[in-house]
């Protein structure tokens, strides 16, 4: 199987802090990869760099083959990136928004009618798409921006904390439309978490941040056994020490 | 007392004293730009004062009199006098005697003053001399007038040395280089000063005003966290600037073409309500913009509205959200201000070269220095300017491409804390 994202020696400096440190990872075709750790360990940054935000110090990205630094317009046209804290306009509706954001990933109105049509059945919004996005509950526009993130099929969906703030139900909602698009449609995902269960129950293969450092890397059941660990949660204490 | 409320109030304090954009704002516009501006005014009444004590005045005399002498060894007391023979104020014109002389305005004595003085001063009261006071208009500042004031306060001061009121005066003006027969300079001026404050004043609330709405475009995405995922769609970066500013230009079009039809509409006013026995009207002594002057105004305004704009697009970049984005665009105000209170008061033709080079340097004093310019049918300067402003908005935008092509445009802060914290704030 072809890789959908080489990641090697990823440095990256601001100013005296070392935000990464040397993170190297792949991430198969049509695999769910988590990068998993706690706040500040660097997983947002390493999702900027594979989504063209940011650059890297030092290192090297592809995305299919892809340069981030050299060919970053031909990376974004086969990525979607949902960032972790991404917001809707809140003065368009929730159809507006995502013609909006279909528009610049597909050519004919017919696409982007299709790829907005998707995103209405993803998000489950139904009639509330036509209300403006500042009506929406937190839930709700984030059920609405992982349909965003998805509608257009991209290769690789890079998705910061999915269901980052989420209530119960919710983060069961944004789950479900994650397994099931990538089940029938093959697109790889590259997902951030801190929450152990959602990255246990999503993810193939996990990459345990700490300190921009990957400190260690595997499918979860395999690390659960390796550790000899009850849960992920328990796998990240053992490896930086705290157990 | 309110419960609660010290708690509150000690709260908003700390955080109001401790932000250092508002406490930067708030001892910019007292400390530096009122200052500043009263230079500007003492500056501007003492240059009209000196100019007009300096100013050479040209004696045309015709009636070549006894009395003539004594009117002309007067005036030479005070300001330095050339005196020219028997020329009618048109070949005083046509002779460009006034550029020659160096000087803005001359006194005709015509044939008969001394024999009317005589006739007064021998008794005869009803019987007055007369003489005709020729000022070029140069569609000056408020204090532009205070030349003319100086020959009327020598006559007085003549009259009070002879007799009472035994010299009358006429005033004419020369404007555009055509004598206007019985326009007062003091009259004209009272009427343009609507002008010449309007049009600084209106400027400064569209700049101000434009400059407000452009810096919430990239703050407010910012706020809103829409501006990540904007980045990374398959979009040309500088598609997205554009598109930014193409909006805002639209708002600078309507702006402009509504302050040129307020404009005009203002013009006609002031011609209409002007009492006819002043017979002083304003189309028809050449003094509103003709159509490509008003062409030329309005696009200057149009593109110094554009740099405004999109400067202000920049400069909300380096905010993080809307309410540090309008913070940091008002530090461009005290640019802004400035030269358009400046200008109220001061004729730019006047100043020394190298305050003359900071007002031109200034794009935002263009469409003022414009909107006198055109009124004197100075297209020269007014199409300089446009294309000055023009290269100014061309780097700006450069610029602003630039910014939105890296990854600054999302990192980019203005840095009042120390490297460190600000890195650390980059991290999640």
């Amino acid at each position: 199987m072809s890789l959908a994202v080489e990641v090697k020696s990823l440095v990256k400096q601001f100013g005296n802090i070392r935000a990464l440190d040397g993170v190297t990872f792949n991430i198969k075709e049509g695999e769910i990869f988590g990068l998993i750790g706690p706040n500040g360990a660097g997983k947002t940054t390493t999702l900027r760099i594979i989504s063209t935000l940011i650059l890297p110090t030092s290192g090297a990205v592809k995305i299919f083959g892809l340069d981030v630094v050299n060919q970053a317009s031909e990376v974004r046209k086969v990525i979607s990136y949902l960032p972790e804290e991404a917001g809707a306009y809140p003065n368009l509706s929730g159809w507006e928004y995502l013609e909006f954001m279909a528009k610049f990933s597909k050519g004919s109105a017919s696409d982007v009618k299709r790829a907005i049509e998707e995103a209405a059945a993803i998000s489950g919004l139904g009639e509330r798409l036509k209300d403006k996005a500042k009506t929406y509950s937190k839930g709700m526009k984030r059920r609405l921006l992982v349909a965003r993130a998805l509608m257009t099929r991209p290769k690789l969906a890079i998705l910061d904390e999915p269901a980052s703030g989420l209530d119960v139900l919710h983060a069961y909602h944004v789950r479900e439309i994650i397994k099931r698009y990538v089940k029938n449609h093959g697109v790889t995902v590259l997902l951030s978490s801190h929450n152990m269960l959602e990255v246990e129950y999503l993810c193939d293969r996990v990459a345990l941040v700490n300190k921009g450092k990957i400190v260690v890397e595997g499918a979860p059941q395999k690390l659960k056994a390796e550790f000899n660990s009850a849960n992920l949660e328990e796998v990240f204490a053992k490896v930086v020490g705290y157990a | 007392m309110l419960k609660g409320f010290q708690t509150v109030f000690v709260k908003e304090l700390k955080e109001l004293i401790r932000d250092p954009k508002i406490l930067l704002g708030m001892l910019i516009i007292p400390l530096v730009l009122f200052p500043i501006l009263g230079m500007v005014l003492g500056y501007a009444a003492e240059t009209a004062q000196e100019q007009a004590e300096k100013a050479t005045l040209l004696v045309v005399d015709n009636d070549g009199g006894n009395w003539s002498q004594v009117l002309v060894t007067f005036m030479n007391a005070s300001m330095k006098t050339i005196v020219v023979n028997n020329l009618t104020p048109q070949q005083v014109l046509e002779q460009d005697l006034l550029t020659k002389n160096n000087s803005t305005q001359f006194i005709e004595i015509p044939a008969g003053f001394s024999a009317n003085m005589t006739a007064h001063t021998s008794g005869n009261r009803n019987i007055k001399a007369t003489v005709n006071v020729y000022g070029v208009f140069q569609g000056g500042g408020i204090f532009s007038e205070i030349g003319s004031s100086v020959i009327n306060v020598l006559v007085s001061g003549f009259n009070r040395y002879i007799a009472p009121d035994v010299v009358q005066t006429t005033q004419s003006t020369i404007i555009k280089g055509e004598i206007q027969t019985g326009v007062d300079p003091a009259t004209l001026s009272g009427l343009m000063m609507t002008q010449t404050i309007a049009i600084p004043v209106t400027i400064m609330i569209m700049l101000t005003y434009s400059m407000q709405i452009a810096a919430t475009s990239v703050a407010m995405e910012k706020e809103e966290k829409t501006l990540e995922t904007l980045l990374t769609l398959p979009v040309d970066r500088f598609a997205i600037l554009m598109g930014k500013l193409a909006s805002t230009i639209i708002v600078a079009g309507i702006a402009s073409v509504a302050m040129m039809i307020g404009y005009n509409y203002m013009l006609g006013s002031i011609t209409t309500q002007i009492p006819t026995e002043l017979s002083v009207d304003l189309v028809k002594l050449g003094l509103v913009p003709s159509p490509l002057g008003y062409l030329l105004l309005g696009i200057s305004l149009f593109t110094t509205l554009l740099s405004g704009l999109a400067l202000a697009v920049i400069m909300s970049a380096f905010a993080s959200d809307v309410r540090s984005a309008t913070a940091l665009v008002g530090y461009i105000y005290p640019v802004i201000f400035i030269p358009a209170m400046a200008l109220m008061y001061l004729d730019i033709n006047t100043l020394p070269l190298a305050v003359k080079a900071v007002f031109f340097a200034i794009p935002y004093s263009q469409p003022i220095i414009a909107s006198k310019a055109v009124i004197m049918g100075d297209y020269t300067t007014a199409t300089f300017g446009i294309i000055y402003v023009a290269i100014f908005t061309v780097v700006v935008m450069y610029a602003a491409s630039r910014l939105f092509a890296t990854e600054k445009i999302l990192t980019a802060k203005l840095k009042f804390k120390k490297a460190g914290k600000t890195a650390t704030e980059q991290l999640e």
